[in-house]
């Protein structure tokens, strides 16, 4: 079935349509691109000794003079990117398995790989402790064979790591998944008859058509990792901490909204790199 | 088509009937009690409180009212005083524990009944918790050092600070406390660490005599003798994110001893979160600072009689012995005023002073002064 020509439509219709598509992109305008314009705004134009508010980057010559905030923006780089890429080698590995296996054993697979999705991060990261803590369970079983105790990541920065692994090994297996549909059995079978080995096939055959769906994992883990409050808030280390705690901390402890609308909008320009990065992927794929 | 029409406009009638404000007043005999604290409150007080209230005087009857969180309560407290000036029923009569100071003007205006004059029981209050004449200190807690008896005897425990920061050194790895802004227990170590680093006197530290220098000259002391045992926390200068992860490292015996809050430390042992052979004592020479909820009667309530009763029922031995044993509170009355074998059983944790310490810019600036300071300054894997 093709779309009828935008000219069939008659006025009235054009205008139910409209109004149909005002009420989301009003509800954008107003609890996203507002709150984004005044947060910038408010950033941008310090508030002076006498009450008056040029324009001015003091806040960021603030921020990038400060090697407390600067040493706070390096470890959530730092822990974006090393889950970023324990996510991938986890979950490429899992999202062929799971494309291409069949069977009960698959069915499992699937499940696990799903569940984290239904934890709520407050749990985990308290189940977290009760496992890879101190005298957690994991010592417990060690101790049990006489295997000296583990020198546990609560409280270092791998501690959020581990957990924004495990919570989000759903979303990047289910987008893999989704991405390794766009190879063909055919295609693989005809590889394999000419005699591809699996490696040759993967790099020749799965991969080419898998890029588009790694590049949504990378832009989107990416933006959710430099979002995360909860784990990095309760596994992590006092100092230094990622944006997200030390944005809500200088809000409500610090009470300076100035600074902490400075630091989100310094988060923000890192998400937008990656949501270029979503764009253009999709972009690309939708021009083949 | 006349049929729809009326089916539309009764419709909007009957739509009209339930956006109307109802109009509705207060129950005679019936306390509008609010409460902006955690659920472990409003469960005791619908559980423990009410039923014995209601039980001793026949006919008033207390309707719980969850209001959230603080600005939930401020917004009904904003009603009352409005009410006050339309002489209008605020139905409300009884604040488990608010401010008197809040909202701004409240207090001058009369809308908070002088409970000194009007309680019969006032007397049996403890001197130390009373901040004003107009809220009454009916249950308290403060912080308390936590520990293994197992792994550390009660006759060895550190009662003073010196002795304390003492243990720390000898025992590395044993100590946790968890960031200032994250949880009372430890934000009240470190203030104990402030008050230890100023001659012990929180006489010093006012909500009015803030200044960045003042707090500059104050607080950088207290951040080398914090720095000083930084090292000889648990994991080399681990802090814990909360009071409950705290109280989680001791259950899981992780470490041997933590600030804790009195209530939470209870109710854990209670609870079999920590082991029964978990010890609590108290610094014999500045005790941990702590904090009293309060409660009020509002003056132009419609039941203020009855809310007036109420607020004398829960200075009554039986609710404050309840406050200690069922919630893991502490007494809002003096400890003479407490049973005896309850008075016997808690004797290590009786405070023989209440300090506390202001918050505002204070708090920030120790919030922030420590996650400079101390925080980063260790080298993890030393």
């Amino acid at each position: 079935m093709t779309a009828r020509p935008v000219s069939w439509v008659q006025p009235s219709r054009r205008l139910t349509g409209l109004l149909l598509v005002a009420v989301p992109v009003l509800l954008f305008a107003w609890m996203t691109i507002w709150p984004i314009l005044s947060g910038l705004t408010t950033a941008l134009t310090p508030q002076q000794a006498d009450g008056s508010r040029p324009l001015s980057f003091d806040n960021f010559v603030t921020f990038f003079s400060d090697p407390y905030s600067l040493a706070n923006l390096g470890i959530t780089l730092w822990t974006c990117l090393i889950t970023l890429g324990l996510l991938l080698v986890i979950c490429i590995p899992l999202a062929l398995y799971l494309r291409f296996a069949q069977g009960r054993l698959a069915t499992y697979v699937q499940t696990m790989a799903m569940f984290p999705m239904f934890v709520p991060s407050i749990i985990l990261a308290f189940a977290f402790i009760r496992v890879l803590g101190p005298n957690g369970m994991a010592d417990l079983l060690l101790n049990a064979v006489g295997l000296p105790k583990i020198r546990s990541p609560y409280l270092t920065p791998w501690g959020p790591v581990i957990g924004l692994v495990w919570d989000n090994i759903p979303l990047t297996v289910l987008i893999l998944v989704s991405g390794l549909g766009a190879v063909s059995n055919q295609a693989v079978e005809a590889a394999r008859d000419v005699g591809a080995k699996p490696l040759a096939l993967f790099w020749h055959i799965i991969l080419p058509r898998m890029w588009t769906s790694v590049a949504v994992v990378v832009s989107f883990t990416m933006l959710g990792l430099f979002a995360s409050f909860t784990l990095p808030y309760v596994l992590g280390p006092a100092s230094p901490e990622m944006m997200g705690p030390f944005m809500q901390r200088t809000f409500r402890d610090l009470r300076n909204p100035e600074m902490a609308l400075t630091q989100a909008t310094i988060t923000m320009v890192f998400c937008i790199a990656f949501g270029l990065f979503y764009v253009r992927a999709v972009a690309r794929n939708r021009g083949n | 088509m006349k049929r729809r029409a009326f089916l539309i406009s009764a419709g909007g009638v009957a739509a009209g009937m339930v956006l109307l404000p109802r109009v509705s007043s207060a129950a005679e005999g019936k306390i509008d009690w609010y409460t902006s604290s955690d659920t472990n409150i409003l469960d005791f007080w619908t559980n423990v409180i009410a039923p014995k209230f209601e039980a001793a005087n026949p006919g008033l009857s207390i309707n719980l009212i969850d209001a959230g969180d603080g600005a939930g309560q401020d917004a009904i407290a904003d009603r009352a005083l409005a009410a006050m000036q339309t002489s209008t029923d605020p139905q409300a009569d009884y604040f488990e524990t608010a401010d008197p100071l809040s909202p701004k003007g409240a207090m001058e205006a009369g809308l908070y009944v002088n409970l000194k004059e009007s309680l019969s029981n006032w007397s049996k209050v403890n001197p130390l918790a009373i901040e004003t004449d107009f809220a009454v200190p009916y249950r308290g807690s403060q912080v308390l050092l936590a520990y293994d008896t197992t792994k550390l005897p009660a006759a060895d425990v550190p009662k003073t600070w010196d002795d304390l920061v003492t243990w720390i050194k000898a025992n590395p790895g044993q100590f946790i406390y968890n960031r200032p802004d994250k949880g009372g227990s430890g934000g009240n170590f470190v203030r104990r660490a402030i008050h230890e680093a100023n001659g012990r006197d929180p006489s010093l530290f006012t909500l009015d005599n803030f200044t960045p220098e003042y707090a500059e000259k104050t607080l950088a002391p207290a951040w080398e003798i914090l720095n000083d045992i930084a090292p000889s926390l648990f994991d080399n200068g681990a802090y814990t994110s909360g009071n409950t992860q705290s109280v989680q490292l001791l259950g899981q015996s992780a470490v041997t001893m933590i600030p804790a809050w009195s209530d939470q430390a209870l109710q854990g042992i209670a609870t079999g979160v920590l082991p029964e052979t978990t010890g609590l004592v108290q610094l014999t020479d500045l005790a941990f600072s702590g904090g009293f909820s309060r409660g009020v009667v509002l003056s132009n309530g419609a039941n203020k009689d009855a809310a007036l009763k109420l607020a004398d029922f829960v200075l009554t031995e039986e609710i404050q012995g309840a406050i200690i044993v069922e919630l893991g509170g502490f007494p809002g009355v003096s400890w003479d005023n407490v049973a005896e074998d309850l008075r016997n059983k808690y004797k290590d944790i009786v405070p023989s002073s209440i300090p506390t310490f202001p918050g505002g810019d204070w708090g920030s600036a120790i919030s922030d002064g420590w996650y400079r300071n101390v925080a980063p300054n260790v080298d993890r894997n030393a």
